[in-house]
């Protein structure tokens, strides 16, 4: 299973999102996410948004292993 | 070089930070220069230009980070702007949790031989802590909650260290 974090604005939008799912790519969860949550979903296609896999910000095509973190950025506002 | 990184909901003490800073490096005779900057929560937040408000006075901010990636985001900062000047103690203490206006959200200490290289990297570690480090603000204005917009000026400030090689 691959463990799902949203974090920003896409925190209040995917508060009944599980937060484990199964899915190949982050691309794939997305896509996944689009049917059962499609406000988050639109937020998630803004070109503006990143995701990182363990902690590193890959591509939406990176292929997934069991375990691994996924978490959903939007920009960010710190300092 | 000494590195001291700290996500926290406490706050935190200048005098204090700057006296450990000046004290613990290992290198402490050779700092010549040290160069401190605080963040501090506005009072009054301007117009947003995603949402319909006309900004306004805050009656609070909430501070949500990604606990192991901001961290680790944090460090390679630290790292970068080692390997471009000649540093020898860095200090970063960001503050996560609910925070009031005037509030001390920020704390960067950069010690080095010569003023100029702290300086240049205290700046460049807030441009790269502003635009990278995942850290998201939600504000409330009149009760009502939003999250603040990523500034194009901060992405700006940021980028002006990608065209330069050596600082």
């Amino acid at each position: 299973m691959i463990r799902l974090h949203f974090f920003g604005r896409l925190s209040d939008l995917a508060t009944q999102v599980p937060s484990r799912c199964a899915g190949e790519t982050p691309h794939a969860i997305r896509q996944w996410l689009a049917e059962d949550f499609p406000e988050l979903a639109v937020q998630l296609n803004e070109p503006q948004v990143l995701v990182s896999v363990n902690h590193c910000i890959v591509d939406w095509q990176t292929p997934l292993t069991d375990g691994d973190e996924v978490a959903f950025l939007p920009p960010v506002t710190g300092g | 070089m000494l590195t001291t990184l700290r996500i926290q909901a406490e706050d935190f003490d200048l005098a204090e930070q700057y006296s450990l800073l000046r004290s613990s490096s290992p290198a402490t005779t050779e700092i010549g220069a040290i160069v401190t900057f605080t963040g501090l929560v506005r009072e009054f937040e301007p117009r947003s230009r995603d949402h319909n408000d006309d900004g306004g006075a805050l009656d609070g901010m909430r501070l949500q980070h990604y606990p192991g990636m901001t961290e680790k985001l944090l460090q390679g900062i630290i790292d970068d702007a080692a390997q471009r000047w000649p540093l020898l103690a860095v200090t970063v203490i960001h503050r996560v949790g609910h925070l009031a206006p005037c509030d001390q959200i920020v704390f960067l200490g950069v010690a080095s031989e010569h003023r100029q290289p702290a300086f240049q990297a205290a700046e460049f570690i807030m441009d790269y802590l502003k635009t990278r480090a995942t850290f998201w603000k939600q504000i409330t204005i009149d009760g009502q909650p939003r999250w603040v917009d990523s500034k194009d000026s901060d992405t700006t400030a940021a980028r002006r260290w990608d065209a330069q090689c050596d600082g």
